[in-house]
């Protein structure tokens, strides 16, 4: 088999492999035979005589491009939630799950979400710090005993949530328009 | 056959770009439109039995080494196109709830 045999393979391939991320709907299938469609243009690049062109897309295109699109993925579902009142109302344990620990949870899972909830007490501190995309922080007034989340205005995720809250009597939708803080 | 491939996947990644719903395959399309024009430039530079352009002794015919420098340049910069793009991705996950073309324009209006 000449090399020109393997070249012309190499091309057939790299159009059904085209073909196949046209026409397949799940994104990380899409993302692995990316990954190949890469190796093989990196193939083709050694036979068109640029093998540092070659070796520059082995490790950008097959390596580092399907790296970025992975911690993508997994970072978009993350919703994440701070929470500031100290009673085990969104407390998962084992014995005992809190109700509105269930009340995020099923919103969470309508809307194909991963959720994160950071308690943060004063020993705790460092949970605020650990991240800047804050999505949503649980408050607790102390007079009346009603739950308050707080959120983005411009989040749909945050209207949804408010027509779900409306069946639910101790939790209350607080957003905050564009530019304010949530504390 | 090297142009007719470019052309042909250049081709497939428009019909992508225009058919797919999903804006993380869009961007993946794109990726393919760019490695298509890379390989026609690459496909330029190299004329009929040239030799890879590290010096020997005696290199008769070397191919074009300025676009293979150039096309280096353009992949990284697609990389970080990507990045970029990927991170508006999230952004937009998180203020429209979806990923999907048709919602997000019906949302917008």
């Amino acid at each position: 088999m000449s090399l020109n045999t393997i070249g012309t393979l190499l091309q057939i391939l790299m159009i059904i492999i085209v073909l196949v991320i046209i026409m397949s709907k799940d994104n990380l299938r899409i993302i692995v035979f990316f990954s190949v469609f890469s190796l093989i243009t990196a193939s083709l690049y050694f036979f068109n005589s640029a093998p540092d062109v070659a070796l520059a897309e082995v490790a950008i295109g097959s390596a580092i491009t399907p790296l970025i699109f992975i911690i993508s993925i997994s970072k978009q579902k993350d919703f994440i939630v701070i929470n500031h009142s100290e009673d085990d109302f969104f407390d998962n344990d084992l014995d005992k799950i809190g109700h509105g620990y269930k009340f995020l949870h099923d919103f969470a899972k309508h809307y194909d979400l991963k959720l994160n909830i950071y308690h943060s007490n004063l020993d705790n501190i460092s949970g605020i710090f650990r991240s800047r995309n804050v999505d949503l922080i649980i408050d607790k007034s102390p007079a009346t005993g009603i739950y308050t989340l707080k959120g983005k205005e411009s989040s749909t995720l945050m209207s949804k949530l408010e027509q779900m809250a409306l069946e639910e009597p101790f939790i209350e939708i607080f957003k905050t328009s564009e530019g304010e803080t949530y504390d | 056959m090297n142009p007719i491939l470019s052309f042909i996947v250049v081709l497939i990644g428009i019909y992508g770009l225009c058919t797919s719903k999903n804006l993380i395959k869009s961007i993946i399309c794109l990726n393919i439109v760019q490695t298509a024009v890379i390989l026609l430039f690459l496909n330029f530079a190299n004329f009929s039995g040239s030799d890879i352009p590290i010096i020997f002794k005696n290199i008769e015919n070397p191919t074009d080494p300025l676009p293979q420098a150039l096309m280096i340049t353009a992949i990284v910069i697609g990389a970080s196109i990507t990045a970029l793009s990927l991170m508006l991705c999230i952004k937009i996950f998180h203020y429209y709830g979806t990923l999907n073309w048709k919602e997000l324009i019906e949302r917008e209006g």
